[in-house]
């Protein structure tokens, strides 16, 4: 691959990355689906980096399919409406490493941080971690075969309604 | 330890057996002195499973209230819990949460101890005191105890008597970690919450189709059920949930499927006192360690098992609903994380915080009740009133 085509393709992961950042700071959980790509398997994970090392398959949220990134947005909107206290958050992420895994398909690696803002707090570090991304690039759209969001705090600091 | 700042004779306990001042949730001399009272009194606190270290030289870190523990499997296969500090100083000697080592050493003076306890190497030692003996400085064990391989730790040289402390708590245990092949560790999720550890262990079963909109969608109404409590503060629910309706709510209902039915289809919730719960929903075997950090914080390590012998695909099964259902981020029990802080904040207010649903008498204990009473809380409470000597309006001894 050309030093252009690799500067392209790392524009394209970024502009999702963006995009996948917007939209949970946004709360806007239908534009969060569409940052995944339109296939049965993609997925979503959210683990410890406890679990992780250890080789513990628990984690916080385990979106194995398509159908359950779904069902994640019916427990935001629907199940969970009006039974929680909400907060805000700010996604930070700085990409380390983007290598092509097969044809139109890169591995990305990012570090993140969540700040979060709960009421009357002021605002605090939710969680920091890694995102270990599978991107699939189809036309000009960038899109996430799976993604999976390894926080690196072994205790979480309170009750998480939303995807990291 | 920490002495009291100040005395609590000034805490006068209602005489309605249903209320409950508010002021143990948020006082900190009465949180110093359950630690010492009920943390590192006669009492068994569960701190770890077998099957979470289960290979010689496994070992995982804990806390009992702020004493630090060190709960390690010896070359042997044994389990033994120690107070993970140094014999010499008190340095902490392990900080990692879990491992495994052949042996334990303090970087302060390079004491070295096997992962039996015992005290192998200490520089200098030819200087020492008259005192010393290299047999008597290993790491301090603490007296346990062990039910379906879940490991009871107390500070006590004299504690209660453990079976007739476990009393009726052990049935429910061996429908949720009785497995006879044993249980396989799945992970953790760990997390604080802005409450007192009381409020988190109030959380009762009263409220559980009100709040939980997820039983509702979900079609899981509850069936049949017996709850139960002890005289020590135990207190559990054995019941027939009935999963599965699904209603349309789901594109994957095969997260709700109950595939091991045939092993046990109930569902299992066991709170130990002072505030450890097991909870056996579905497939979901999970046990809920926890920490009093302060007085508004608590921090819960669940706990998630397979069975030993469940094969990769129930394994698999396990995972998916342990992963999504409960715990801090759990589709049907996030919301009760919501609510422990805001109770916590409401509990600064002046009064009483109480119990209604099945209380059938002011002044005495009731052993019966249905599922959703929230009675069963009020025998925990009176344990814990009488262990920590508040005396009733108009007691006089």
């Amino acid at each position: 691959m050309n030093a252009m085509a690799q500067l392209e393709i790392q524009a394209r992961v970024d502009n999702l990355q963006n995009r996948y950042m917007l939209a949970l700071d946004n709360k806007d959980l239908q534009a969060w689906i569409a940052t995944f790509a339109d296939r049965d398997d993609a997925s979503y994970t959210c683990i410890s980096a406890e679990n992780e090392a250890n080789g513990w398959p628990i984690a916080l949220m385990l979106d194995d399919c398509r159908a359950r990134l779904q069902d994640r947005i019916t427990f935001v909107t629907q199940i969970w409406k009006g039974t929680f206290q909400d907060y805000r958050t700010r996604h930070f992420t700085q990409r380390m490493s983007c290598e092509q895994e097969s044809g139109n398909t890169f591995r990305v690696r990012s570090n993140f941080v969540i700040d979060y803002s709960f009421d009357p707090h002021p605002t605090k570090v939710l969680a920091a971690g890694v995102y270990e991304d599978l991107v699939v690039i189809e036309g000009e759209e960038a899109r996430f075969l799976s993604k999976r969001a390894v926080y690196d705090t072994t205790v979480l600091p309170q009750y998480i309604v939303y995807p990291f | 330890m920490n002495i009291p700042a100040v005395e609590v004779a000034d805490l006068v306990w209602p005489t309605d057996i249903n209320d409950i001042p508010k002021q143990v949730f948020v006082r900190p001399d009465i949180f110093e002195r359950e630690l010492e009272t009920i943390f590192y009194g006669p009492y068994w606190h569960p701190v770890a499973h077998v099957s979470e270290i289960p290979e010689n030289g496994d070992f995982k870190t804990f806390d009992l209230g702020r004493v630090p523990l060190l709960i390690a499997r010896d070359d042997d296969g044994a389990v033994r819990v120690f107070i993970n500090a140094c014999a010499h100083r008190g340095n902490q000697v392990e900080t990692a949460p879990c491992g495994n080592r052949k042996h334990f050493e303090c970087p302060y003076h390079r004491w070295i101890y096997a992962n039996n306890g015992d005290l192998k190497t200490c520089p200098g030692s030819d200087d020492f005191s008259p005192k010393f003996s290299q047999e008597a400085y290993g790491l301090k064990q603490l007296k346990t105890e062990e039910v379906f391989g879940l490991i009871f730790v107390t500070m006590s040289d004299s504690p209660v008597d453990f079976d007739t402390w476990l009393g009726r708590a052990r049935d429910t245990m061996q429908h949720q970690i009785g497995n006879a092949a044993g249980l396989k560790f799945l992970g953790y999720q760990k997390v604080q919450y802005a409450c007192n550890w009381k409020v988190y262990q109030d959380n009762d079963g009263y409220h559980a189709p009100l709040l939980h909109t997820g039983f509702r969608l979900l079609g899981w109404q509850g069936g049949g059920g017996e709850q139960w409590s002890t005289e020590y503060g135990h207190a559990g629910v054995d019941s027939q949930l009935k999963p599965g309706k699904n209603a349309g709510v789901l594109k994957d209902p095969s997260l709700i499927d109950f595939r091991d039915a045939t092993w046990d289809s109930g569902s299992y919730v066991c709170g130990f006192f002072p505030f450890v719960i097991i909870t056996k929903h579905m497939d979901i075997i999970n046990v809920r360690y926890a920490i009093p950090r302060a007085p508004d914080r608590t921090e819960v390590h669940y706990a998630y098992f397979a069975k030993a012998d469940d094969d990769s695909e129930m394994e698999r099964q396990r995972v998916r609903q342990a992963s999504n259902l409960t715990g801090p981020c759990g589709m049907i029990s996030m919301e009760d994380a919501a609510i422990f802080a805001r109770v916590q904040i409401g509990s600064h207010s002046p009064g009483v915080a109480t119990f209604q649903k099945g209380v059938k008498d002011l002044h005495s204990l009731d052993f019966e009740f249905k599922q959703n009473d929230e009675v069963a809380n009020i025998q925990r409470w009176e344990f814990y009133r009488t262990i920590m000597g508040f005396k009733k309006e108009g007691q006089q001894s």
